[in-house]
C-alpha cells in the first residue's frame, strides 16, 4: 500500500480508538463542513404533521428548510402538503434589545395563522447567543394558545449535528403521555425525519412497513417521519420500538426503555439476507410473533433465491472496496461491509470521515459489538482543505488503492472511475430502491450483475471530466 | 393545517403585525456571500458556525461558480469560540488558506461571531502581511438585513476597499451592478443578453458588480462613465456611491426592466439615447420584434388564448415589476394580484407609476411572505399565477388553471441558461405558459386499460 496516501490503515476498532483519543481531528479548519445543530433539530420536529416549527432567528437559518427540505423534498417528491416554515425575523435591534417579546407575539401569530397542532420553537445562533429565554416563552404562550408549545435549544455552533436530533427525539417525549392502554403486536418506528413523511428514503421504510405487515405487526407512529401528534401521545401504548437506521433510533429508543420501560429492538441496517432477518425478528420475537416472523423469512428467502446465490457466485472471494460519499456518513458503509462479507467477499471501507466516526460513537460501538469490523482506509483527500465537494484528491487515492488489492469490485456511487467493477449503490436512482430487505436485495443484485456484466464498457469522459477536471495526476 | 382546508376561508387577510413570517427572502449572509462569490480568483471564508456554509453553498450555486476553481471555507465556530471568542481560530483558518492561488479572499462574517464582537477587521488587517492574495473582510451578519441588504453591504464593503481612485474614465463605458439580484433562476443569461446588446451599440462594459469579474475590473470601476442597475431589487446604495463618489451616472433610472416589448424598447431607448445610438436601439427593436412576432408566428404560443384571464404576479421587483406590462400588454391577462418580495420605497413607487399607466388596479402586496400570498391567493382568486414552485403548493385546492414558474423554480431543470430581458426573453417566457399550458391539459388518469 503506497503509504503517502494514507492517514490511516486497520480495522474500525482502531480507528475508534483513535478517534476516542482525539488523535484523528482534522488539522485544518475549514475541512469538511456537516450540517450543525440547527438542521438537524428542524428536520426531526418537521416529520410531525402539522407543527409550526418556528425559527427564532434571522431568515438565513430557515433557507435550506424552506427551499430544499420543505418545498422540493416534501411538497414535490413526497405528496406532502405546503406547511409553514416560520420565523421571527431577528434583526440588528432585536440583537441588542432581546427577541422575548416579538416571539410571544409570533407563538400568537403562529397560531391564529396556521391552526397547528404543536408549535415548536427552534432558537439559533442569535437568540442562543442574546440569551432569549425560549423555554420560558413556550411556557407562557402555552397558557395563550390552543395547542402545545414547546423549545429546543438548536444553536448552530451549540452542538453536533447528532446533539440535534437527539435533543429533538428527546423534546417529542414531552408530549407522550403515560399509556391507557397497551396496543398488542404494535411498535413505534424511532429515528425517521425530513418533512412529514417517511423517512429520508420512502422506499426502504416501504420495504420495512411490508414485512411488518405480512408479519402482522402495527405500527402505531413513524416517529418524526410524518407522524401525528396524537400518535405520538400514544407512543408509550406499544409493545416495543424499532428503528429504521440504527443509529437515528439509537437515543430515543434508549430514553425511552429506560424512562418508559419500553424494550427497544437493537439491530443494524437491513442491507443482506442476514441483518434483513435480524431486523425483522428482532421486532417479532419481543412480540411473541417469532414464529410467523420465521414463516415470512422463508417465504421471501425463497422469492430470492436465485439473486442470493448470484450474489455469493459473484462476490466471493472478491475485494469489495466500500466508499459512501454521497451522504457521507459511515453507518450506511459498514452495513454494506457487513452484507459483502456475508457473501463471502472480503470488504474494505474507504474514507469514512473521523468527525462522524465522532458523532456517531455509539451506533460503531454497537456494531462492533455485533461482530462488524471491517478493514478501515482513510486517506490524506479526506483532510484536505475546502469541503467533500472538491474531490479530485480522493478520486485519485481511490484509483490507486483499488490497484493494490485483487479481483476488486468498488461498492460506492457511479460518480468514481476506479479500475474496478462500479456497483452503484446512489440513492439517487429511484430505479433501484429500495435496498433494504428483501426487495433490497433483488436490487442490489440487479446492480452487482450489471458492474461485473459490464465491466468493460467505456466510463464516461464527459462526467469524468465534469467531476475532476480534464487534466490527469 | 393543509391550505384550502379546515378553517380557510376566502376573503380579506386578516390583519397581523408579522411577528411570525414564512418568508421568500434569505438573510443577509448569504446576499453577501452571492456577491463575493461573484469574483473571480477568490475563495470566501465565512467566519461562521458550520449551517452558515449551506447558505454560501446556496450562493455558490446562484453564481454557477466551479469548484474547481473556486473555494469556499468556514471556521466552524462552536460553543468555545462563542465564549472566548473566535479571532484565534479565523487567524489560523486565514493561515491555513495561504497557499491557495487565488487574487481575494473575503472573510464574511455571521450572526454568531459579530454578536460575540470577533473583529474581523482587525484579524484580516494583522493577517494581510502573511498572506500573498488581498484579504477583505465583509461583516455581514443574517441578522443585518435580507439578502438584498447583503448584496448592498458587500458592494458597499468591495467599491470602498478596492475600487482604485486614481483612474481615468474611459467614454462610453458602462458599470453594471448587482446582476444576481433577480430571481429568474438562470439570471446570468439576462446578465449576457445585457452585455450583447451594449457590444452592440459600442459600449464597453469596465466592471460587473458582480459575476465572474476580475479584482482588476473592480479596481477599474471607477473608470466607467455611466452604470447600469440591472435589479429592482437591491444595488442601488451602490449605484448612488459611484454617481457621488465617481461622477458615474446611471442610466435607465425608474425604467422597469427590459421584460415585453414595451419595457425593452423603453430601456434600449434610454441607452441609445444616452451612448449615442439610438439608430442601433431602433434597428435592435424593429429587428427584435420581427423576430419575436415571426417565431410566435410559426409556433403559435397558446398565450394567446388567455385573453383576460384573472393573473396573479408573485415574484421579485426585479422580474415582477416588468411582468405587469408584459402580462398585460404581450398577453392580454389581466393582472389582479401583485405581490412582490420587498417593499422600499423605489419598488412602490415604480410599480405604481407601471399601474397608473396600464390603468390597472390589483392588489398589491409589498413584502409578501408565503402566507400573506396564501391569502391573497385566496381573496383574488386568480386562475394563472406567474410565481414559484412554492405557489404551486400554496395554491392547491384553489381553482387557479395554470401555475407559470418563472422564479425560484423547483419542478423544472434549466441544463442552459434563459434570459428574460430582451426578445428572447419573450418567447422563453411564452414557452414556460406553454409547457403549463401543455400540462394542464394533460390526460391524469386512462378510461380504460389497453388490450395489448
Amino acid at each position: 500500500m503506497k503509504k503517502d496516501l494514507l492517514v490511516f490503515h486497520g480495522n474500525l476498532q482502531q480507528l475508534l480508538d483513535k478517534v476516542e483519543k482525539g488523535e484523528m481531528i482534522p488539522k485544518l479548519q475549514a475541512s469538511h463542513a456537516p450540517m450543525c445543530k440547527f438542521f438537524t433539530a428542524y428536520y426531526v420536529i418537521s416529520g410531525i404533521r402539522h407543527v409550526v416549527p418556528l425559527v427564532h432567528g434571522p431568515t438565513g437559518c430557515p433557507l435550506y428548510m424552506s427551499d430544499f427540505v420543505r418545498t422540493r423534498e416534501c411538497c414535490e417528491i413526497r405528496g406532502v402538503p405546503l406547511e409553514p416554515t416560520a420565523c421571527t425575523t431577528l434583526d440588528e435591534s432585536h440583537v441588542i434589545y432581546g427577541g422575548e417579546g416579538k416571539l410571544l407575539e409570533a407563538v400568537k401569530e403562529a397560531y391564529a395563522k396556521y391552526n397547528p397542532d404543536l408549535i415548536v420553537i427552534l432558537s439559533c445562533c442569535c437568540s442562543g447567543i442574546i440569551g432569549d429565554d425560549v423555554e420560558s416563552i413556550a411556557r407562557e404562550a402555552e397558557k395563550l394558545v390552543g395547542c402545545r408549545v414547546l423549545a429546543l435549544r438548536s444553536e448552530g455552533f451549540g452542538g453536533d449535528f447528532r446533539s440535534g436530533y437527539e435533543d429533538a427525539f428527546r423534546l417529542i417525549m414531552d408530549l407522550m403521555e403515560p399509556p391507557k392502554k397497551m396496543m398488542k403486536g404494535t411498535i413505534n418506528i424511532l429515528g425517521a425525519r425530513w418533512g412529514p413523511s417517511p423517512t429520508e428514503f420512502n422506499w426502504d421504510m416501504d420495504e420495512i412497513e411490508r414485512l411488518l405487515g405480512e408479519v402482522g405487526i402495527k405500527i402505531n407512529a413513524i416517529i418524526a417521519g410524518g407522524c401525528t401528534v396524537e400518535q405520538i401521545k400514544h407512543a408509550r401504548e406499544v409493545e416495543l420500538n424499532a428503528s429504521w437506521c440504527y443509529d437515528w433510533g439509537q437515543k430515543l429508543g434508549d430514553l425511552m426503555q429506560e424512562r418508559y420501560g419500553i424494550p427497544y429492538s437493537k439491530t443494524g441496517q437491513p442491507y443482506g439476507p442476514e441483518a434483513t432477518k435480524e431486523w425483522l425478528l428482532g421486532v417479532a420475537t419481543p412480540l411473541g410473533m417469532e414464529k410467523k416472523a420465521l414463516e415470512v423469512i422463508a417465504r421471501e428467502i425463497q422469492k430470492v433465491k436465485p439473486d442470493l446465490a448470484y450474489l455469493r457466485q459473484a462476490l466471493s472471494g472478491k475485494t469489495a472496496i466500500i466508499e459512501i460519499s454521497e451522504f457521507p456518513g459511515p453507518i450506511r458503509a459498514l452495513s454494506l461491509a457487513r452484507m459483502a462479507a456475508e457473501f463471502g467477499a472480503h470488504p474494505v471501507v474507504i474514507n469514512v470521515h473521523p468527525y462522524t466516526i465522532k458523532e456517531r460513537m455509539p451506533s460503531i460501538k454497537f456494531l462492533l459489538e455485533t461482530g462488524v469490523n471491517p478493514e478501515i482506509i482513510l486517506t490524506k483527500g479526506l483532510f484536505r482543505l475546502g469541503t467533500f465537494r472538491s474531490s479530485k484528491e480522493t478520486e485519485d487515492e481511490l484509483e490507486a488503492i483499488v490497484k493494490e488489492y485483487d479481483n476488486v469490485i468498488f461498492f460506492g456511487n457511479a460518480g468514481r472511475f476506479p479500475p474496478c467493477p462500479v456497483v452503484n449503490l446512489t440513492l439517487m436512482n429511484p430505479a433501484f430502491q429500495p435496498q433494504y430487505g428483501f426487495r433490497g436485495i433483488e436490487n442490489i443484485a440487479a446492480l452487482v450483475r450489471q458492474a461485473l456484466e459490464n465491466k468493460d464498457l467505456p466510463r464516461s469522459r464527459l462526467f469524468r471530466g465534469m467531476l475532476y477536471g480534464t487534466r490527469t495526476r | 393545517m393543509e391550505p384550502g382546508h379546515d378553517n380557510e376561508v376566502a376573503g380579506a387577510a386578516p390583519q397581523f403585525a408579522d411577528t411570525c413570517t414564512d418568508p421568500y427572502l434569505r438573510c443577509a449572509f448569504n446576499g453577501a456571500a452571492q456577491t463575493a462569490l461573484g469574483v473571480s480568483g477568490s475563495a470566501l471564508l465565512a467566519h461562521s458556525p458550520q449551517g452558515c456554509d449551506y447558505l454560501v453553498n446556496n450562493a455558490f450555486a446562484s453564481q454557477e461558480c466551479d469548484y474547481m476553481e473556486t473555494m469556499t471555507l468556514c471556521t466552524k465556530l462552536c460553543v468555545d469560540e462563542i465564549v472566548h471568542g473566535g479571532e484565534d481560530v479565523l487567524a489560523r483558518t486565514i493561515r491555513d488558506a495561504k497557499d491557495l492561488p487565488i487574487s481575494t479572499l473575503f472573510v464574511i462574517s455571521a450572526c454568531g461571531p459579530e454578536i460575540v464582537g470577533d473583529d474581523i477587521v482587525a484579524v484580516c488587517e494583522a493577517l494581510q502581511p502573511e498572506v500573498r492574495f488581498r484579504l477583505v473582510p465583509v461583516p455581514c451578519a443574517g441578522f443585518r438585513g435580507s439578502q438584498y441588504d447583503g448584496i448592498d453591504i458587500a458592494l458597499d464593503t468591495i467599491l470602498k476597499r478596492l475600487v482604485k481612485n486614481d483612474v481615468e474614465k474611459i467614454p462610453g463605458t458602462v458599470c453594471l451592478i448587482a446582476p444576481g439580484a433577480n430571481a429568474n433562476p438562470t439570471w446570468i443569461a439576462d446578465l449576457d443578453w445585457v452585455r450583447q446588446i451594449l457590444s452592440q451599440m459600442g459600449v464597453r462594459v469596465v466592471a460587473t458588480l458582480t459575476h465572474r469579474t476580475p479584482l482588476s475590473d473592480i479596481e477599474n470601476a471607477a473608470s466607467a462613465e455611466t452604470s447600469l442597475l440591472l435589479s429592482h431589487d437591491a444595488g442601488q446604495k451602490a449605484a448612488d456611491y459611484l454617481s457621488e463618489t465617481y461622477g458615474i451616472k446611471q442610466v435607465c433610472r425608474g425604467i422597469p426592466l427590459p421584460i415585453g416589448m414595451t419595457n425593452t424598447q423603453r430601456w434600449l431607448t434610454a441607452l441609445g439615447e444616452r451612448f449615442d445610438a439610438l439608430k442601433t436601439a431602433e434597428v435592435m427593436v424593429a429587428e427584435g420584434e420581427r423576430m419575436v412576432m415571426a417565431t410566435c408566428r410559426r409556433k403559435m404560443p397558446m398565450a394567446r388564448f388567455l385573453y383576460r384571464t384573472p393573473a396573479a404576479i408573485i415574484a421579485d421587483a426585479t422580474v415582477g415589476i416588468p411582468l405587469v406590462r408584459f402580462v398585460t400588454e404581450e398577453m392580454e391577462m389581466t393582472p389582479e394580484l401583485v405581490a412582490l418580495y420587498t417593499s422600499q420605497r423605489t419598488v412602490r413607487d415604480l410599480l405604481e407609476q407601471e399601474l397608473k399607466s396600464l390603468k390597472l388596479n390589483p392588489k398589491v402586496v409589498y413584502g409578501t411572505d408565503v402566507y400573506k400570498t396564501r391569502r391573497s391567493l385566496l381573496e383574488v382568486k386568480p386562475k394563472v399565477i406567474f410565481g414559484s414552485t412554492i405557489e404551486r403548493h400554496a395554491s392547491k385546492g384553489l381553482p387557479v388553471a395554470y401555475v407559470v414558474e418563472v422564479v425560484r423554480i423547483m419542478r423544472q431543470f434549466r441544463m442552459i441558461n434563459r434570459e428574460y430581458f430582451g426578445y428572447t426573453g419573450i418567447l422563453n417566457l411564452f414557452e414556460c405558459v406553454q409547457n403549463e399550458w401543455t400540462m394542464g391539459w394533460r390526460s391524469k388518469e386512462r378510461r380504460y386499460e389497453a388490450k395489448w
